[in-house]
């Protein structure tokens, strides 16, 4: 792909695909004016809603589609096909020996579950799908024995006949030469030249042999569907004169070509969730925060994410479903608790709360569906943090609805009155949030009390207030459009992608000469995609990594590698290496050597990013002051006034308790917490 | 640490003690959990010997102020582990900043079972009262004896298998006392690694401990302390009413068999009589065999089959703490000195995992008798081996530990695990291996047959075949089960054995013992580990025929065994595989066998 982004052009819109509706932004680059639609997801052919909310937006903002510079989405599409277990037929090609590396994978029974009830998931590809292939590489990368290409060719006719769509292949050792995949690729391309196939040392060139094949496999997995939607996409984009290239975000929190995404769609697993964290740095960067934990709340999950000195914190040893998925992704935590988690009191008087959820059908007791079990939105309701009427009055909430399931489901077999009982769902669900922000924070090293809290997602700024006062957070930034933030996210991307290698070099005898070449060829592999992308030589940002490790150590931290002689950046790079490793695990062993394990490149293209305009100073609590609602609180009970959120100017000031109702989210502030709107619309709440 | 404790209730009624509502005690329970797997990060993160940071052979734990443990386990072998501390250090005597230290078997009852787990334990004090332990443990490569590794199915007494540690203060005022880690690290032959792993130790104990220590800032000791009982007794009631639920008045025996003890003795059982009247249930395990010469005793601590139990009985109950509220489901343990289960000191422990399985499936043996067979098959013991040699890369003494999953026993509702080593105990990537000592793996493959034929099949066991690239190397390993296979249940059959075999298919094949050690091998030998599988659950021709052939195709079950033990007839159609629908009609209309149990031969009962 040749073609330059011509980032100067006006429009760019980003379609976030959720599961129920489809958000859409429109964004002019040269006035920062935004828009934003809403349309219904079309799960059968989810390019329909893509399309339809692109056109609903335009016409919103009385565009034409030759305006648009730019398209940006996220997707779940890759998501959905892994954890509903809907993917390809997928073929593997293994190592001679070793056709059970998935049924076997780490003896992997998870650490908390039951031996005598667990069940061990079925695997993305069975073994009559799975093709052993002679010849064997070295742990170096050397040449034991030839690939047998006849083995390859026969295994490609078999796979083909058994009705495969997509292959992966992953050998041995394949991180330190890909030689071998390299040629049994062209072989089943040679005898099936529409064949999709995924190479484990494209993939991810890293050493354990069950995560690689793991992720290679998922890879193979989603890529015919990916693969069809991203061209159905383009088709429709085409159909519809929009002529601008397709940018999808992947789980690293970078966007990416179309084209690589055929390649390699399953970095567009957490695709979804990145956006909202890329949507996060940049509202806090915005508001002058770097320092921020991101909650974002919907109906049946929360997803925390950090951001420290303006940088989301990255992981390799995340999951998606049962599977270990070691590729870069934004480090996101997510549990199952949400709007619609369901409460419950268990046989022995335990009140738990989720990880079941109400869904959309027949959602809470609130919703007035026939839903009949007490949720986390009906105790906000009951509790009145809850405006009646959402959606601008689109929606009648059913408090009565939501009163009964409360008092005969919870308050009643605890032997509460109804609102202490709303009150312990609230701190439970709450609890269960600080859980996860701590895996983000503590377990990272990090106090969460030197951090901003940014809720989002339809419920995240009624959490908020509680959960920043529990975690002794002295401040709540919430987003101007706290519903849509993850489009935002897709708004303010760059292109972005991760070049890895593993190369050992135990002490003292580090090859630094060895080490730069390594990272002169990944730059200019990094270089050629960043091309290909169509990015200009100013815009292309190269930073060097490398993971490293104490001697005899598993587990390694990835370090920046300065910019200096190569002698000097290693002793920079142990230095800091020492250092994260005191601050995440409370200390330090400067009398032991450090290994050098993986080197990065990570290429960044950047786009031009939107500039916020600043909102107006009009509108004054009075004005913005609709009506009043009793809430109870654990003080007792206060009348509430209610604002409408868009009817406040920048410099507006808010005393808790208070709450504040728009389109997307409602957010309450508590009593003792003190709001105010900064000049971009942004309300920054001190806890 | 965290202020505003959530005060959301109406007061409880009035009482001298504080009680912590029920959702405090959730929201207790949520920080005992991710203060736990912090403290696991750590450890598994920063340790060096591959016990730990690969295969994951270490615990994290929380016990209240008498010692009582709280919220931890999920192995079902540790417990009071505080008490032995106590005999040396009174509660009185200990101070914030204090780290205690033991791996002394006999001397704590066996509240660790061979000298190579280390636990470390740490007091946590609130308003400068002594008010809950914080502790982990971990396998450590070596800690001396006669072998590298510690362990070795030779030894025949315990000072054979490595430094016996008593309870020591290894830490003071937050000081750790490096003379003594000094000493330890000189009876290494890995004295780097174990200096890593005991700090590793160290720190993830201290951040337990802190918090712990915030977790009683934050809502008030008396109400941490109230939650602490509240939580086993919630255990106990529920372990309890499951276990009255399976076992009505009666008495209940059964035995279960270890092959040997390597050193030509065996076999050996395991018996168990449990009495249930009136509300009491006492475990007898006097008639269990005499204790071994070899080192497959098992100092089984008065806790242990009660634990057991509970972890079966608390299965359905993901969130149930598995603590000392379990440890009381029995009312007494009643076992005799001298024999397998009581060894008397110095007797060697060191492959007391064959024992421990066979108590284990013992116990479940009783659930199967109580139920009619509504309890899980036997499973195998996981093995080991280890290879000991000069590294040709590095010049240096090498030590390759590899445990070696086992397959596990089917249940009455699904398939037994294949290829787990105890629970969530991870293997070596193929790739690790090649990649650190001189060998080459040459083949990690399902162990067809092994698992035990059922409409349940029992999960297999594994294959694993390596080449050695050093001049010589020995060779220590452990295999169970390999005579006594593990029971099928309801008509299940019971599992295929495992074997360790030398250059297999030449006419340098040598069969090798499954509990030996001093095996040499030299380079360009292959050796291959088969391990056995777990018991298969309800009759072999209740299992869907095509669920057969799938087994079949994917090498779990062989075409042979499939028209022996399932009466599925394979036959090579024009897309492969196909059901002879005849045949299989045929064979499995015909006459069957079955019976409650299933080894060598299907049988009532196992005396």
């Amino acid at each position: 792909m040749t073609t330059a982004i011509p980032v100067r052009n006006r429009l760019a819109v980003a379609i976030d695909t959720g599961g129920t509706f489809t958000d859409v932004t429109l964004l002019d680059r040269a006035n920062g004016q935004m828009w934003t639609a809403k349309t219904p997801s079309t799960p059968s052919d989810p390019s329909l809603g893509f399309m339809d909310g692109i056109t609903k937006v335009l016409s919103a903002a009385d565009e034409t589609p030759d305006h648009v510079a730019q398209v940006v989405h996220g997707t779940t599409v890759a998501t959905n096909l892994i954890l509903e277990d809907k993917g390809a037929l997928a073929g593997l090609l293994t190592t001679e020996g070793f056709r059970h590396v998935l049924e076997i994978g780490r003896h992997d029974i998870p650490r908390k579950s039951s031996m005598y009830s667990w069940v061990k998931p079925r695997r993305p590809v069975p073994p009559e799908r799975i093709h052993e292939i002679g010849g064997m590489l070295a742990e170096d990368g050397s040449e034991l024995q030839a690939l047998d290409e006849s083995a390859v060719r026969h295994a490609a006719i078999q796979l083909r006949k058994q009705g495969v769509s997509a292959v992966a292949i992953c050998f041995l050792h394949s991180y330190a030469n890909s030689a071998h995949e390299l040629r049994a690729r062209q072989i089943i391309l040679d005898v099936w030249p529409d064949a999709q196939v995924s190479l484990s040392s494209e993939v991810m060139p890293v050493f354990r042999e069950y995560e690689r094949t793991m992720t290679t496999i998922l890879n193979a997995y989603v890529m015919p569907a990916v693969s069809s939607y991203v061209g159905k996409l383009e088709a429709r984009l085409a159909e519809n004169a929009i002529a601008s290239p397709l940018l999808l975000m992947k789980s690293s929190g970078g966007v990416t070509g179309a084209q690589t995404i055929r390649q390699e769609p399953v970095q567009t697993a957490l695709s979804g969730p990145a956006a909202g964290v890329v949507g996060c740095q940049f509202i806090g960067g915005v508001a002058g925060f770097a320092n921020l934990i991101g909650v974002d709340i919907g109906g049946t999950s929360a997803d925390i994410s950090l951001i420290k000195d303006g940088k989301p914190g990255m992981t390799t040893r995340g999951k998606v479903g049962a599977w270990p998925m070691t590729l870069p992704m934004v480090d996101i935590n997510t549990i199952g608790a949400g709007g619609g988690s369901i409460a419950r009191v268990s046989d022995i008087h335990g009140l738990r709360v989720g990880p079941e959820s109400a869904g959309a059908q027949p959602g809470p007791a609130c919703y007035g569906r026939g839903g009949t079990e007490p949720t986390v939105s009906d105790a906000h309701v009951v509790l009145g943090h809850l405006p009646p009427r959402l959606l601008n009055g689109a929606m009648t909430l059913d408090v009565a609805a939501a009163r009964r399931a409360i008092e005969e489901k919870i308050a009643r077999p605890l032997g509460l009155d109804l609102y202490a009982a709303a009150r312990g769902i609230l701190a439970l669900i709450d609890n269960a949030m600080v859980g996860a922000i701590r895996v983000v924070s503590v377990e990272r090293g990090h106090d969460p009390r030197d951090f901003v809290l940014l809720p989002f997602g339809g419920a995240g700024p009624l959490h908020g207030g509680a959960l920043a006062r529990l975690l002794q957070m002295p401040n709540i930034l919430i987003p101007p459009a706290p519903g849509v933030l993850s489009a935002i996210g897709l708004l303010v991307s760059n292109l972005k992608a991760d070049f890895s290698r593993t190369c050992l070099q135990y002490p003292p005898h580090y090859d630094l000469a060895q080490m730069e070449r390594v990272f002169v060829e990944m730059e200019s592999d990094a270089e050629r995609w960043l091309q290909a992308e169509g990015i200009q030589p100013a815009e292309r940002f190269l930073q060097r990594q490398v993971s490293l490790r104490y001697r005899h150590q598993g587990f390694e931290l990835t370090i920046p590698w300065p910019d200096l002689e190569p002698d000097p950046a290693l002793a920079a790079a142990c230095e800091a290496f020492h250092a994260k490793h005191m601050a995440l695990y409370t200390f330090d062993q400067r009398d032991v050597p450090v290994e050098i394990v993986t080197l990065h490149v990570e290429a960044v293209g950047r786009l031009t990013p939107p500039e916020m305009p600043p909102i107006s100073r009009h509108g004054s609590l009075s004005e913005a002051r609709r009506t009043t609602q009793i809430v109870h609180f654990a003080e007792g009970a206060e009348e509430t006034p209610v604002y409408d959120r868009s009817a406040l100017g920048a410099g507006a000031e808010i005393k808790g308790p208070a709450i504040l109702v728009q389109l997307d989210s409602t957010t309450l502030i508590l009593p003792g917490q003190f709001g105010r709107v900064d000049d971009f619309g942004t309300l920054i709440v001190s806890a | 640490m965290i202020q505003d404790p959530p005060d959301m209730l109406a007061q409880p009624q009035a009482a001298v003690t504080p009680i912590c509502d029920p959702i405090s005690l959730e929201i207790i329970v949520g920080a005992l959990s991710s203060a736990q797997l912090e403290m696991e990060t750590v450890l598994e993160r920063t340790a060096m010997c591959p016990f730990i940071k690969e295969k994951k052979d270490y615990l994290a734990a929380f016990y209240d102020a008498e010692g009582r443990m709280v919220a931890g386990t999920v192995l079902p072998i540790f417990g009071q582990v505080v008490e032995p501390i106590l005999e040396f250090y009174p509660l009185a005597s200990m101070r914030p900043g204090d780290i205690y230290w033991y791996s002394d078997c006999y001397q704590s009852k066996g509240a660790v079972s061979h000298n190579s787990d280390q636990v470390i334990v740490a007091p946590v004090f609130a308003d400068g009262k002594l008010s809950a332990f914080a502790q982990t443990w971990a396998h450590l490569m070596d800690v001396g004896g006669m072998r590298a590794g510690s362990l070795s199915p030779d030894a025949t007494d315990i000072f054979q298998e490595g430094l016996i540690i008593p309870p020591v203060r290894i830490g003071r005022d937050g000081v750790i006392n490096n003379e003594l880690m000094r000493l330890f690290e000189r009876n290494s032959r890995f004295p780097d690694m174990l200096r890593g792993d005991m700090r590793a130790l160290f720190a993830a104990t201290g951040l337990g401990a802190q918090r712990l220590a915030e977790l009683f800032a934050r809502f008030g000791t008396e109400i941490v302390e109230s939650a602490f009982r509240q939580l086993i007794q919630r255990t106990s009631i529920q372990v309890k009413a499951r276990f009255n639920e399976i076992f009505p008045d009666g008495e209940y025996s059964f035995t279960d068999t270890v092959d040997s003890d390597g050193k030509g003795n065996g076999p050996f059982h395991v018996r168990v009589r449990l009495t249930v009247a009136g509300g009491r249930a006492d475990l007898d395990m006097t008639e269990t065999d005499d204790q071994a010469p070899g080192p497959i005793n098992f100092l089984m601590h008065d806790c242990v089959p009660s634990l057991m139990l509970g972890m079966y009985l608390t299965a359905d109950q993901p969130h149930q703490l598995l603590n000392d509220g379990a440890m009381r489901v029995l009312d007494t343990i009643t076992t005799r000195p001298g024999s397998l289960v009581a060894p008397i000191f110095p007797a060697p422990l060191g492959q007391r995992s064959l024992t421990m399985l066979r108590v284990q499936s013992a116990l479940t043996g009783l659930v199967n008798v109580a139920t009619n067979g509504n309890g899980p098959a036997a499973s195998s013991t996981y093995s080991i081996y280890y290879l000991r040699g000069i590294n040709p890369r590095t010049g240096e003494r090498f030590l390759m530990q590899d445990g070696v999953g086992a397959g596990y026993g089917a249940r009455p509702f699904a398939d037994g695990h294949d290829v787990i080593y105890f629970v969530g105990q991870e293997n070596y990537p193929v790739e690790y291996l090649n990649s650190s000592f001189p060998v080459r793996m040459r083949r990690y493959a399902i162990h067809a047959d092994s698992g035990g034929p059922g409409r349940w099949r029992g999960g297999c066991g594994v294959i694993r075949e390596f080449e050695l690239l050093c001049d010589e190397a020995t060779l220590s390993l452990r295999i169970g089960n390999v005579v006594e296979a593990p029971y099928g249940v309801a008509g299940g059959l019971a599992a295929g054995a495992g074997r360790a075999v030398v250059n297999p298919g030449t006419d340098r094949q040598r069969d090798l013992a499954p509990l030996s050690d001093g095996t040499v091998l030299r380079r360009g030998d292959i050796l291959r580990i088969e391990t056995g599988g777990g018991g298969g659950w309800g009759h072999p021709y209740d299992r869907p025929a095509e669920q057969v052939r799938l087994d079949v195709l994917r090498g779990f079950v062989s075409a042979v065994a499939a028209e022996r033990d399932y009466g599925v007839t394979l036959v090579e159609g024009e897309d492969g595989l196909v059901i002879d629908q005849q045949a299989t009609l045929l064979r499995r209309g015909a006459e069957r066998q079955t019976g409650l149990f299933h080894r060598h031969g299907y049988v009532e009962a196992f005396a």
